[in-house]
């Protein structure tokens, strides 16, 4: 069992987003540059080393939505700016899901914006592990434009993934835009497969949003859930899908 | 314990619960096993009659002079359970129990021991509250409809109407069935035991199922799979939508699942995924015949300009792709067309178009290979058409689908030709299109 898996399952809770980056790191997806702070100063190092402006995460395995729970914000250009943004999400944490467990929170390079596309992981007891893949938005969450397959997923399976929703267009150069790189996106896809493959106790992961780009493509935020472990149900449980 | 492949191939059987009465269902599966001129002993059980039908009467199951393989049982419920206990002394192989009064009303514990007493016999039970088997191969139709036409499709189906509306559709077309069987209850033989027999079965080149849910660790995964790898299967499994997965729950009692992930693991294995009863009953007619496209290029010849965009707009929304003539092909069809037809696909030879000029367009397009499917369409009546379209198909190299409507007495007459010699052909282009777009599928 891989250890980052192994100590979220003894400590009974889901994969936080650093572990989830990390876990994609080493299956080849490149993330953003971060790292899990536990006060203002070490904020200010972090970003420091980072880079301005940076983004700032609560890290809770109580809190699945963090942007619901005032857990997140972006583009923080200054130190000041990082420092008040550090208060504030303590501030709606404390206030919005009082009963959560505080990792720490995450200092990540703000990343420009791509196409929003997810990649997801779903496994069911009878048919298998399934791939998705959509973009993000609205598109997955009202039109429902996914693409499915099941594992083992083939090159020429992830490419057709990526072919097959109707939002296609967008991802194909819209009105003169550049085309976003087809292959990487089917690139993340199978090491996604792989991710899931090689670790039985995840029961789903959820890469939402990867930016796609005319070349290469970035995981901005994952969620990873084991098999058998649950967020609590306590006042930190913000989860409303 | 004996096996599905004892009732489907009983060399006799017992219609327990039959009657004189034309209007009761023990005198229909009578008559319709003994109008389906099954070979074997037919051995009607009912106490208070002398003969049925012209067969001599019964009056147990132990009273039948010879062996018994098979026991068809339409008694009441509460009498099953002896009926089940006799057969078993009797050493019967396997019963069809269309009785109802069981797990279908919440009769559980009666039913749990007819199926402990059956097992502790080694009998299998299709049912209870079923509608029957019709085993074209054995020509055994313990069921209803009545239908004999000997055919390729093995049925098995959730609901008994659309397993036997499907017959009747084969039947209709004069392709008939290898098989159908609707399985009621379940409590012993289930799909993974049809799927399993169509798999070797040699009656049956296709396998069509019926199913509206799937019982977790029944086997019928990997039942499915593996049958894929040897014939093509066609499923029909509603409930795609939120209300229509309701329907399904208060029908079965069973969950339809996720559809999505359904279709993406039918289109993993090969395996054909029919949305509608029309599109299971065309997929299993095209999958039985030979057909069999090596690529999705299509060319439409036709007598009917609307047809013909028809077609065109179903090829279009399925992923179908409309060559272009070359110049080559033009120039050769220019030479044997008259000047109104339009030489482009749809190749359009107009509505004045008979049988000798399909001939010529077919002569001219039948050693070229820019397309892997070709779709006639007769519109209007149009003689011949079988002849000419069987003469294109010995020549060329690409699936030949036909679609023949608007033809009236010669339509009828051509269709029934093409049926008999397993040319599969299709009252609308979009019909034809879809049809040769599902056994694709089937390519990887």
């Amino acid at each position: 069992m891989h250890k980052l898996i192994e100590k979220a399952a003894g400590e009974r809770r889901n994969l936080l987003e650093h572990e989830c980056l990390a876990l994609l790191m080493e299956y080849g997806i490149a993330a953003p540059r971060h790292a899990l702070v536990k006060s203002a100063g070490e904020a200010l190092q972090a970003a420091g080393e980072i880079d301005y402006p940076v983004a700032l995460k609560i890290v809770s395995p109580d809190i699945l939505h963090k942007s619901d729970a005032g857990g997140v914000k972006v583009n923080l250009k200054t130190g000041d700016e990082l420092r008040r943004g550090f208060d504030e999400i303590l501030e709606n944490v404390g206030r919005n899901a009082p009963a959560a467990k505080i990792e720490g929170l995450l200092v990540m390079q703000n990343i420009k914006q791509g196409i929003e596309c997810i990649i997801g992981m779903t496994r069911d007891a009878q048919l298998g592990t399934a791939l998705m893949f959509g973009l993000g938005g609205i598109f997955v969450e009202v039109m429902e434009d996914v693409s499915l397959c099941l594992l083992p997923v083939s090159k020429d399976e992830a490419a057709d993934m990526v072919r097959s929703i109707k939002g296609y267009k967008l991802l194909a150069g819209y009105r003169g835009g550049e085309p976003c790189d087809m292959d990487a996106i089917a690139d993340a896809i199978l090491k996604i497969g792989a991710l899931a493959e090689n670790n039985p106790e995840i029961a789903e992961i959820d890469v939402n949003p990867l930016f796609a780009y005319p070349r290469g493509v970035m995981p901005v935020d994952a969620r990873i859930l084991l098999r058998g472990s649950q967020v609590p149900p306590t006042n930190g449980d913000l989860e409303h899908t | 314990m004996h096996s599905l492949n004892d009732i489907l191939q009983a060399k006799s059987i017992a219609v327990v619960g039959a009657s004189g009465n034309p209007e009761k269902m023990g005198h229909t599966l009578l008559n319709n096993i003994i109008k389906g001129d099954f070979g074997g002993g037919i051995y009607p059980i009912n106490p208070k009659e002398e003969s049925i039908l012209g067969k001599e009467c019964y009056k147990s199951l132990g009273d039948v002079p010879g062996s018994v393989d098979l026991a068809v049982v339409c008694v009441p419920g509460k009498l099953v359970r002896d009926v089940v206990d006799e057969a078993g002394k009797k050493a019967v192989k396997g019963l069809i129990i269309i009785s109802g009064g069981f797990k279908e009303i919440g009769n559980d514990g009666l039913e749990n021991e007819i199926v402990a007493i059956a097992k502790s016999y080694g009998m299998r039970i299709i049912g209870p509250n079923c509608q029957g088997v019709n085993y074209t191969g054995n020509k055994m139709c313990a069921t209803w409809p009545f239908v004999k036409t000997k055919g390729s499709i093995g049925v098995v189906s959730q609901s008994g109407t659309i397993g036997a509306e499907m017959e009747l559709l084969a039947e209709k077309d004069g392709i008939g069935v290898s098989c159908f069987a609707a399985l009621g209850n379940k409590s012993d033989i289930s799909e993974v035991d049809f799927v399993n027999f169509f798999a070797d079965d040699p009656h049956t080149k296709v396998i069509a199922l019926n199913i509206e849910g799937i019982r977790e660790g029944s086997g019928f995964i990997e039942a499915l799979r593996a049958a894929a790898q040897k014939k093509p299967v066609v499923i029909l499994k509603p409930g795609r939508t939120e209300k229509g997965r309701m329907a399904v729950a208060s029908h079965t009692k069973s969950i339809a699942g996720n559809d999505r992930l359904f279709g993406a693991f039918c289109r993993k294995y090969g395996i054909i995924r029919a949305l509608d009863l029309t599109e299971f009953y065309d997929f299993c007619k095209m999958a039985s015949f030979v057909a069999r496209p090596g690529g999705n290029r299509m060319l439409v010849v036709t007598s009917s300009g609307g047809a013909g965009i028809l077609a065109t707009d179903t090829a279009e929304e399925n992923n179908i792709d409309m060559i272009l003539l070359s110049d080559g092909l033009k120039s050769a069809l220019g030479k044997v067309l008259p000047p109104q037809c339009v030489l482009s696909n749809p190749l359009d030879l107009t509505g004045d178009a008979r049988a000798e000029r399909f001939a010529n367009a077919f002569e001219a397009l039948c050693k070229d290979q820019s397309f892997d499917i070709l779709l006639p369409i007769f519109g209007d009546p149009i003689p011949g058409a079988y002849e000419v379209t069987e003469t294109l198909r010995k020549k060329t190299k690409a699936a030949v689908v036909v679609s023949y409507l608007g033809g009236g007495a010669d339509q009828e007459a051509e269709v029934a030709l093409m049926n008999a010699n397993r040319m599969p052909v299709y009252p609308t282009p979009e019909r034809a299109v879809k049809s040769a777009r599902a056994v694709l599928g089937l390519l990887r």
